[in-house]
């Protein structure tokens, strides 16, 4: 059986709190960032910090930290959705045939 | 055919061999089913965020203005709300860890309810946008006709409610899970010696958390640098 009571709680509520404190800047920043650059196109750096902070949450508050196992299993599943995901939407949309009745794209189009 | 019992053997490291009496103890299977459920989670909301940027991409200006007319200050409270909810479940678990289950308690109670203050201000902010005449049903989000959106708001306005309405559904399936937990806990069943259980609500509930942490800037922030008139958002 795993020992996972062996922890030092003190210590390791030290740690949430760290986390917690960058977690709150990091929102702070997501909401400064429009007034302060790249107002016009926020979408990346809103991306960027929100892939910061899911960082934070998956290393420590979901104990991904050390794993060995589970971060390449993360890994492959993340590279999975994007691959698989993309190519047959890129595919599907590269090769769209039915503009003239679809629900994605202007009702202009439909005419 | 015989149906005579065949009982399951597991090896030790020393390579001993024992007849399996439960899995229970099976802390590190249990942590990896988990977190195999938790990749189906991705895929789906993957999937969502694939065909949000794809919808994004046919109509930029559009999903801009959509955004900037969202409320950032009630989405922004949430997020805040679902970021000390996250602590509250870590914290729950660790003193479940270190013994301290009464303190384990108090801490899945503030994470309750803190997860249903996120459920009343989601209910006020669609109610507000409801009086706006912007829901799911509603004739400004059927194409077609003169008092329509433009179309890219619809398909904006179509996934923002779809994906934070399944956001909600599972904060609401996550409160149910912590009431079965407390109810675990109080019968013993979850104990500092067996918080398996414990261990993957609080997994469960950080990936709620995740999930928000990419929805509130792709729906509310990414308009946020630009003005727009009429916006139902209140500011």
């Amino acid at each position: 059986m795993v020992d996972t009571n062996n922890i030092n709680y003190e210590v390791e509520k030290k740690g949430y709190y760290k986390v917690l404190i960058g977690l709150l800047l990091l929102t702070g920043i997501t909401f400064i960032q429009p007034h302060l650059f790249m107002a016009e196109a926020s979408f990346v750096p809103q991306m960027i910090i929100a892939v910061i902070k899911a960082y934070l949450i998956v290393i420590y508050y979901m104990h991904l930290k050390g794993e060995k196992l589970i971060i390449p299993m993360v890994w492959f599943t993340l590279t999975l959705v994007l691959v698989f995901f993309v190519i047959v939407i890129g595919i599907d949309v590269a090769n769209f045939q039915f503009g003239a009745e679809s629900y994605i794209t202007a009702p202009t189009a439909h005419q | 055919m015989s149906h005579e019992y065949v009982p399951e053997i597991a090896t030790d490291r020393d390579g001993n061999q024992h007849e399996v009496q439960g899995w229970q103890d099976d802390f590190y299977g249990g942590k990896l089913g988990f977190w195999l459920f938790m990749f189906t989670e991705v895929m789906m909301f993957g999937a969502m965020f694939l065909t949000l940027a794809y919808y994004n991409s046919l109509h930029p200006q559009d999903f801009l203005e959509a955004s900037a007319s969202l409320n950032r200050w009630l989405g922004g409270f949430n997020t805040v709300i679902l970021l000390v909810s996250a602590l509250t479940m870590g914290l729950g678990l660790l003193k479940m860890r270190a013994g301290d289950v009464k303190g384990a308690k108090l801490m899945i109670w503030a994470t309750i309810l803190l997860a249903i203050v996120f459920l009343g201000v989601k209910a006020i902010e669609w109610t507000a946008e409801y009086n706006h005449g912007v829901f799911l049903g509603l004739p400004a989000m059927q194409g077609g006709h003169e008092g329509s959106m433009p179309f890219g708001k619809i398909l904006f306005f179509g996934m923002y409610f779809t994906m934070t309405g399944l956001h909600g559904f599972h904060i609401i399936i996550g409160i149910g899970l912590m009431i079965w937990l407390l109810k675990r806990i109080n019968s013993g069943k979850v104990s500092p010696e067996h918080h398996i259980l414990h261990w993957n609500i609080a997994l469960y509930w950080d990936i709620v958390h995740l999930i928000w942490v990419f929805v509130f800037p792709y729906y509310y922030m990414i308009g946020a640098g630009i003005t727009v008139a009429g916006g139902h958002g209140g500011h």
